[in-house]
């Protein structure tokens, strides 16, 4: 909150200056330094926050300006009502762009840039071809600007100050909100922010939109101002090139960052002025953004924070939430998760013919059969990460085929990875508030943290809340991974191998603590090796060979059955 | 609707503008392919090759193929100290996306810091002259980069399916640690591998000096196209860039002569974004 | 011995597979390595051929220090692996995959000598060998995979898990083919979760469990412990957990 009211503050002083009398010399400057803090922190909000770097802001941009060009110039349209529509043009240009890319899984990483790019220059070649530019340019010298002060440089200045202040607000809020929750985690892991809850499509696209929104807007302001536009200058390189080295100068993931990053190139590119000096400035600049990448790749704000406060315990001051007596508190009722005739196949290879298997509440299933069995392959199915191609998997009245691993995470399903996937740039108290922000649970973010610091109590990890995962060691990090399924609140929770790699008194606590799992009505599914643990704790095992159920009943039956010793020990044994 | 012989024509300068942009989509497609590493600066390089190309002739009188002899060799040492420099941090296929875009503006201000933005042509008396075959004409320099391109590019690609060394870089980009239980040493193959990268762009570089004129911005302007070459051909494949810069090449100089000249970038964009939507897992 | 391994301990981050593995080899042996999935068993023999450097503990092949080793210089001395999974290289051609096999040094010289052998031993790959290696079926691919090993004239086999995904007809043959290569002397480290097959063609077999090596010795005398049925099934005498 202090940090809104800064914001605010700041912004209010600023706008007193062309009132008192600021050289237009400062006002010019100014104005470009809040150009660039609205383009770089708008372009964070989907490349920084969720990890898709675009290198296609130009695109919006200039989609932007020529919007109102066209509409000022061309149709005498005032000025400042040429302005939404920029927005609402740009913002179009996205959703429609975003709407076939995110969709397909593979168009992440540096391939959604090289797109970006590539769109950039279609647009660039598509208004160059026709009457939006047809190449000599367009003037807007003719075009009324509306004065909000006497100079037009000051008009220039509070305008951009305008927007600077607005998108520095719309970062700082997206920060703090679900949204921005999601789009951290979407970064670090985009399959399992999914798995957890996270509309991770609606996200991105929202993102994307916003981001190109202020674009746009951005761009129709700099029409006026350079009062003479032109193809190669407008869709040139350098705006996706400078909004991506001001935000990972400054830091990508911070709503700060970019706006520093973007104070300090302007900055520094002004000091180098005219002819030979401006090309050393952008050489010295280029040179800076790989020291960074190389050396600092979270950016100058985050590491400058991190040196300052050292690490604070964040956790600390979060009232932990009675739990154990509010069992079910927000939760729907219990649910049986029902498996029926499930097959898949990945290329030729059929990992699941007709599986069908039920799980009550309350009750300890385990799935276990030799290697290449399907049992993982089961796990992703029910949890939504591969479709079924027949059969259906129900969980009390709901169907749960067909659905995103989103929507079938708020339904209450949660589960663990082998290899645990936490998310990298979150603390272990974070990791688990995002899961009871996303799952069945749905809390609100600050409820969500005290729910987390409950959970990881439960988990015996409380002490570590404000650990980063790569800080835990795999006991604790497995465990990390438990509570975080625990956190949404689920009614059913799938556990692939949890128990490999612990020793066995971390094997003996974490037996102990799903039989306490189970006594909450959770229904649970264990993928395991460990027989002795399978012996253990289940109530009943099904036994998988080849995608095939071959045998399934209570521990010790299921295991003597003939088939099973056949399958893993062969005939000889049999007898 | 455009006469036959102008249609033939645009065939032709499509295929010999192709040629070229396959020349320098070999050493990114390589680099890419085989070392998963996406180099921006790949046509900074050239670029740079190619005024220091006109340089050489300009001011020391070097033809330009003595001039070359010493350009490539150079460049192959600059693409094996950029690799140790990519292998000394770690550098991940997304992080050298980054990196090499920095590289590329740093070699972008060096060359507009001592050649300046102004338009430089590199005066040769081959520049006008052509073969005639039949109504077409057909310019000598772009001939023999065509040639050239071909040439290298059927020689990697012998060199990378025949020899021992080309088997070990196709299997190193696949498993590198299967390769190397089998006693490929990937790490030094991949200084190799960079140095010609930068070698093929030199060569590249040599043939933009002597055909086009040059001006910093270029940089900038082949890089859609080629990245669409090098896709479309697919990764790590040079006959694949060769005829990928043909069938470029030729739509766009036939839509030239279709339609107007501003919309031929307008193709090969459009067939990388299809392409990228639609098989992204030829990438 | 040709290859000794004494109280390797080998882990993945901070991740442990294996804890305390002691087993031998000796020139000429079939040695199988049994256990339940998740033993460790892979993780074993890939640091054995130097995909994977151990922690602590001593791997020597013919009194050679491997972990003082380049991990892509082991294959010189004599060890090829055929790893689980068989992880061809999916995009060349089955002989191309071959020739990578015998990349090394002497292999190279021998390699028209060894190639004839191996389409000897697989004639289906003779057929095939322009094929892309990808494109070819279970079996057929777990054949290349011995194939490309032998092109190195090992003197140790690594063998992980070749039965794994296979049919038992195509598994039958897999281990007469296993048997031929044995006659020839290259001796051989199977890794197996198929106890019938690794028991019936070892001379010796280990027994790997959670990372250990809790038994060890002849597979008649294996057999009747029910060591084996509790590190697969869990089933002590009288059938319940320990």
């Amino acid at each position: 909150m202090r940090q809104a009211i800064g914001l605010l503050a700041a912004g209010l002083i600023l706008a007193m200056l062309p009132l008192v009398g600021l050289p237009a010399f400062y006002e010019s400057f100014l104005y470009l330094v809040f150009h660039w803090v609205a383009l770089a922190t708008s372009w964070s909000l989907l490349s920084g926050y969720a990890g898709y770097f675009s290198f296609g802001h130009g695109a919006f941009f200039g989609a932007g300006m020529y919007t109102v060009a066209t509409l000022t110039a061309g149709l005498g349209a005032p000025f400042l009502a040429a302005l939404p529509v920029a927005a609402v043009v740009a913002t179009l240009l996205s959703v429609g762009i975003g709407a076939v890319v995110f969709r397909v899984k593979r168009l992440r990483g540096e391939l959604f840039g090289l797109l970006t790019l590539a769109i950039t220059f279609v647009l660039a070649t598509i208004v160059l071809n026709t009457r939006l530019d047809g190449g000599p340019g367009v003037y807007l010298s003719n075009v009324p600007l509306p004065r909000l002060v006497a100079s037009p440089t000051g008009t220039f200045y509070l305008l951009a100050l305008g927007l600077a202040v607005l998108t520095l607000a719309a970062a700082y809020t997206i920060t703090s909100s679900r949204l921005g929750l999601g789009l951290f985690a979407i970064h670090d892991d985009e399959d399992v922010a999914e798995v957890e809850g996270v509309p991770t499509f609606a996200y991105k696209l929202v993102a994307f939109a916003l981001s190109a929104g202020i674009a746009g807007v951005a761009g129709g302001i700099h029409a006026m101002y350079v009062s003479y536009l032109t193809v190669p200058d407008t869709f040139s390189i350098t705006v996706p090139l400078y909004v991506v080295l001001m935000s990972v100068l400054g830091g990508a993931r911070h709503w700060l960052g970019p706006a520093v990053g973007a104070a300090l190139i302007t900055a520094s590119l002004y000091a180098f002025t005219g002819g030979q000096q401006a090309i050393l400035g952008r050489a010295v600049v280029a040179f800076v953004l790989i020291l960074i990448v190389l050396l600092l790749p979270e950016g100058l704000v985050p590491a400058v924070l991190r040196r300052a406060r050292g690490r604070r315990e964040r956790a600390a001051d979060v009232a932990v939430s009675p739990i154990l007596a509010a069992a079910g508190a927000r939760t729907e009722a219990p649910a049986t998760l029902d498996c029926r005739d499930v097959w898949r196949a990945f290329g030729g290879i059929q990992a699941l013919r007709g599986v069908s298997l039920s799980v009550a509440p309350g009750e300890i299933v385990a799935l276990v059969g030799p290697n290449g069995s399907g049992k993982t392959t089961l796990i992703n199915v029910i949890s939504g990460h591969h479709a079924a191609d027949r059969g259906r998997v129900e969980l009390g009245a709901a169907t749960l085929t067909g659905r995103p691993a989103h929507e079938i995470a708020g339904l209450g399903v949660s589960r663990t990875y082998q290899i645990p996937r936490p998310f990298a740039h979150f603390s272990a108290l974070d990791n688990v508030a995002l899961a009871a922000t996303f799952g069945s649970a749905r809390c609100a973010p600050a409820e969500a943290r005290a729910e987390a610091r409950a959970w990881l109590e439960f988990t015996g990890l409380g002490r570590r809340a404000a650990a980063l995962p790569h800080e835990l060691n795999l006991h604790e990090r497995k465990f990390l991974e438990l509570a975080r399924a625990l956190a949404g609140r689920p009614r059913v929770i799938l556990l692939d191998e949890v128990l490999s790699g612990l020793n066995p008194g971390e094997i003996a606590s974490a037996v102990h603590l799903i039989r306490q799992i189970r006594e909450r009505g959770v229904a649970i599914l264990f993928v395991e090796h460990l027989m002795r643990a399978v012996l253990e704790l289940s109530d009943r095992v099904v036994v998988l060979n080849e995608g095939e159920v071959i045998a399934a009943g209570g521990p010790r039956e299921a295991m003597r059955a003939a088939r099973v010793i056949e399958v893993y020990l062969g005939k000889a044994h049999v007898a | 609707m455009p006469s036959l012989t102008l249609l033939g024509q645009s065939v032709v300068s499509g295929l010999l503008a192709g040629g070229l942009y396959a020349l320098l989509a070999l050493g990114l497609s390589l680099s890419w392919g085989l070392l998963r590493l996406v180099n921006l600066s790949h046509f900074a390089l050239a670029l740079l090759g190619a005024y220091l190309t006109y340089q050489l002739g300009h001011a020391f009188h070097l033809a330009p193929w003595l001039a070359a002899g010493l350009i490539v060799p150079a460049f192959f040492a600059l693409g094996v100290v950029l690799h140790v420099v990519f292998a000394r941090f770690r550098v991940t296929e997304f992080t050298s996306l980054l990196v090499t875009f920095g590289l590329a503006v740093i070699l972008e201000s060096l060359i507009q810091w001592f050649w300046t933005a102004d338009y430089r042509r590199y005066e040769t008396p081959w520049a006008s002259a052509s073969i005639r075959v039949g109504p077409l004409f057909v310019p000598t320099l772009e001939l023999l980069a065509c040639l050239t391109a071909a040439t290298l590019a059927v020689a990697t690609w012998a060199w990378l399916r025949f020899t021992y060394v080309g088997k070990a870089l196709r299997a190193a980009a696949e498993d590198p640690a299967m390769a190397g239980a089998f006693g490929v040493n990937h790490r030094a193959h991949a200084f190799v591998l960079s140095g010609i990268s930068a070698a093929y762009a030199g060569v590249a570089g040599a043939f933009i000096a002597l055909i086009s004129t040059l001006a910093p911005a270029q940089i900038w302007a082949w890089l859609g196209t080629v990245f669409a070459v090098v896709i479309i051909g697919g990764l790590g494949n040079p006959v694949g860039a060769l005829l990928a810069g043909f069938l470029i090449g030729v739509s766009e100089s036939v839509t030239m002569a279709v339609a107007a000249p501003a919309w031929a970038p307008l193709v090969s964009f459009s067939i990388l974004i299809g392409l990228l939507v639609l098989r992204p897992e030829r990438v | 011995m040709l290859l000794e391994v004494r109280r390797l301990a080998i882990a993945y981050g901070d991740a442990p597979a294996v804890w305390d593995a002691t087993l031998e080899v000796d020139a000429g042996e079939v040695v199988s390595v049994i256990g339940p999935n998740g033993a460790g068993k892979s993780t074993l023999v890939n640091t054995i051929a130097g995909l994977h450097r151990a922690r602590s503990g001593e791997l020597r092949f013919a009194g050679l220090d491997l972990g003082a080793v380049a991990p892509h210089l082991v294959c010189r001395h004599g060890i090829a692996l055929v790893p689980e999974g068989r992880r061809l290289f999916a995009r060349m051609s089955v002989e191309e995959n071959l020739d990578i096999g015998c990349y090394r040094g002497e292999a190279r010289r021998a390699r028209r000598e060894t190639l004839d052998r191996v389409y000897h031993l697989f004639p289906i790959l003779s057929e095939r060998r322009r094929q892309a290696a990808g494109s070819l079926s279970g079996g057929q691919q777990q054949m290349a995979a011995i194939g490309r090993a032998l092109m190195a004239r090992p003197r140790l086999l690594l063998l992980d898990e070749p039965s794994l995904g296979l049919a038992p007809a195509v598994v039958d043959h897999m281990f007469e083919i296993i048997r031929a290569i044995h006659a020839e002397g290259v001796t051989i480290l199977l890794v197996e979760q198929n106890v019938v097959r690794a028991l019936e063609i070892a001379d010796r077999a280990y027994v790997l469990e959670e990372g250990r090596v809790v038994a060890g010795g002849a597979p008649a005398v294996l057999r009747e412990q029910t060591r084996i049925q509790e590190a697969y099934l869990g089933l002590r005498d009288g059938g319940g957990p320990s």
